[in-house]
């Protein structure tokens, strides 16, 4: 009993981010991955299965460590329209929507809803720079034509020891100019339907 | 693919849109490979395994996550069987901990094995050395944290002869809990790993390993001592005649040749407290193919106190799917 309730209580303790002790565990593992190896880290614990998986994944990869993402179940039997994931929520004005949209064509998007107005692209990663990658979130929060509603956001990750960390990286000048560039298509686009 | 949904939840989220997402992945893997054994015996070996990960993630942040998987294992023939669904771990930013079918590290220190299970497990070796506890493994729970940039691993086994369903502190004969402790603690330019582990059963190990990067590779040493008991840690191999310490030192050297190409070699030397002594030598070449293919040479050279000595090789591919 004594023992579950140590269990337990350290359990609350650790939901927080860091835990009571402080650090990072998923940073100090990648750290010692790149010593001893992922699957011979004697920090990480595997079942006999994922062991040999994870040894066969390591050699498959190199040592340039670049694998494949396994297959998700998740998403296999995902049932909604083109495996997007949609929200509900409030209308959007149309024209920054569109805009928003037209602004992020050269880019794949994981999550469009129109309903709530949100846009997620897939994660982007541009070939000179294969372990980092980002992807911009945009979320149309107005009715109206105006310079505020809309909020973008940028969010980067970088690859360490084959596992993606968030680079705590702020982006508020290349938000700002995403946001201007989806103003000005949608004023674009307002003009025109004006004279249409 | 699991922090992508994550991150999906997370904005929807912070915009105002509840959303639970469990995550269900699969992964597997598989390898083929001709073995010429310690015994000149040629061998023709193939293997698969697949795991099924199943995770969420509460709203504090927490990832509860467990799974199950099929094998065709490596180490006997037409050995198909269905493994996991015998631990459940929490993970926050500070710590997971693993509940259920847990193993304690009974050899901290020990390292120079550097080849895989088609060499180690299916090369016909047989030494008279007995190093390891007698069962390190069974119900119980592990904790892994960080203490700065260090991270501590504890494990206890509650009863080594259950693994999801036992009794704790048993006083029954055999059902003995194990438990060890260790910690890695990065020193400048090295990384030190140092435990300890302990059993009812009158078994214990303490040792150490210390590695650091040299002339592109990294070079890992370390020594292993373990306190082992005569008719329960050989109780499988009769290996020894006495109680008593045994001790392993060894060393290994892993470096890539290019984004492609790996080598490692390892030496270990091990001697038991009835004075049988063994020195073996690893090397093992992988090279990636692209797709998740890549071809593999492992060899392991034995002699000393054995029944069976000599060297094995193995040539094969190993696919990650």
């Amino acid at each position: 009993m004594k023992t579950l309730l140590v269990f337990f209580a350290f359990i609350l303790l650790q939901s927080c981010s860091t835990g009571p002790l402080g650090g990072d565990l998923q940073k100090n593992l990648a750290e010692s991955d790149k010593i001893y190896g992922k699957c011979n880290n004697p920090n990480r614990s595997f079942t006999y299965v994922q062991k040999k998986i994870c040894e066969d994944k390591v050699r498959a990869a190199g040592p340039d460590g670049v694998v494949g993402d396994p297959i998700d179940l998740t998403e296999i039997f995902d049932r909604s329209d083109d495996k997007k994931i949609i929200y509900t929520g409030a209308n959007s004005n149309q024209f920054l929507w569109n805009g928003a949209l037209e602004t992020l064509s050269k880019y794949s998007l994981k999550t469009v809803d129109s309903q709530g107005g949100f846009i997620s692209t897939d994660w982007i990663l541009e070939e000179p720079n294969p372990n980092q990658r980002c992807l911009i979130k945009i979320n149309v929060t107005s009715r109206e034509l105006i310079s505020n509603g809309v909020i973008t956001k940028i969010i980067c990750q970088k690859k360490e020891a084959d596992v993606w960390y968030s680079s705590n990286e702020l982006f508020l000048e290349e938000e700002k100019s995403l946001t201007l560039k989806i103003l000005e298509k949608a004023s674009q686009l307002s003009k025109v339907d004006s004279l249409s | 693919m699991k922090k992508l949904t994550l991150a999906i939840s997370a904005i929807a989220a912070a915009f105002g849109a509840a959303s639970a997402q469990a995550d269900v992945s699969v992964s597997g893997s598989g390898s083929a490979a001709y073995i010429n054994d310690a015994s000149s015996n040629a061998k023709l070996n193939v293997g698969q395994f697949v795991s099924f990960s199943m995770s969420t993630t509460t709203a504090s942040g927490m990832t509860i996550s467990g799974g199950m998987g099929l094998s065709n294992t490596i180490t006997t023939n037409a050995g198909q069987a269905v493994t996991g669904g015998q631990t459940l771990s929490f993970a926050t930013g500070g710590a997971t901990i693993v509940v259920g079918d847990v193993e304690a590290g009974d050899t901290p220190g020990s390292v120079g094995g550097v080849v895989g299970g088609q060499v180690g497990d299916n090369g016909g070796f047989n030494s008279k050395v007995e190093d390891g506890f007698a069962d390190d493994d069974g119900m119980g729970l592990s904790l892994a944290t960080a203490i700065g940039g260090s991270s501590l691993k504890i494990v206890y086994v509650a009863n080594d002869s259950a693994d999801t369903l036992g009794t704790i502190n048993s006083s029954t004969s055999g059902h003995d809990a194990v438990t060890s402790a260790s910690i890695t603690v990065p020193m400048g330019m090295y990384t030190v790993t140092a435990g300890v582990a302990d059993s009812d059963s009158g078994e214990s190990s303490s040792g150490a390993s210390v590695a650091a990067a040299l002339a592109g590779g990294t070079l890992t040493v370390g020594y292993s001592t373990q306190t082992l008991v005569d008719g329960t840690s050989d109780a499988s191999s009769s290996d020894l005649s006495t109680s008593g310490d045994t001790t392993v030192t060894g060393a290994t050297y892993a470096m890539s040749l290019d984004a492609d190409t790996s080598v490692s070699v390892g030496i270990q030397n091990k001697k038991d407290a009835d004075n049988d002594s063994t020195s073996q030598f690893d090397a093992s070449v992988s090279r990636a193919l692209g797709g998740g293919a890549s071809v593999f040479l492992d060899i392991r050279s034995l002699s000393g106190d054995t029944t069976t000595d000599g060297s094995a090789i193995a040539v094969g591919t190993s696919v990650s799917f």
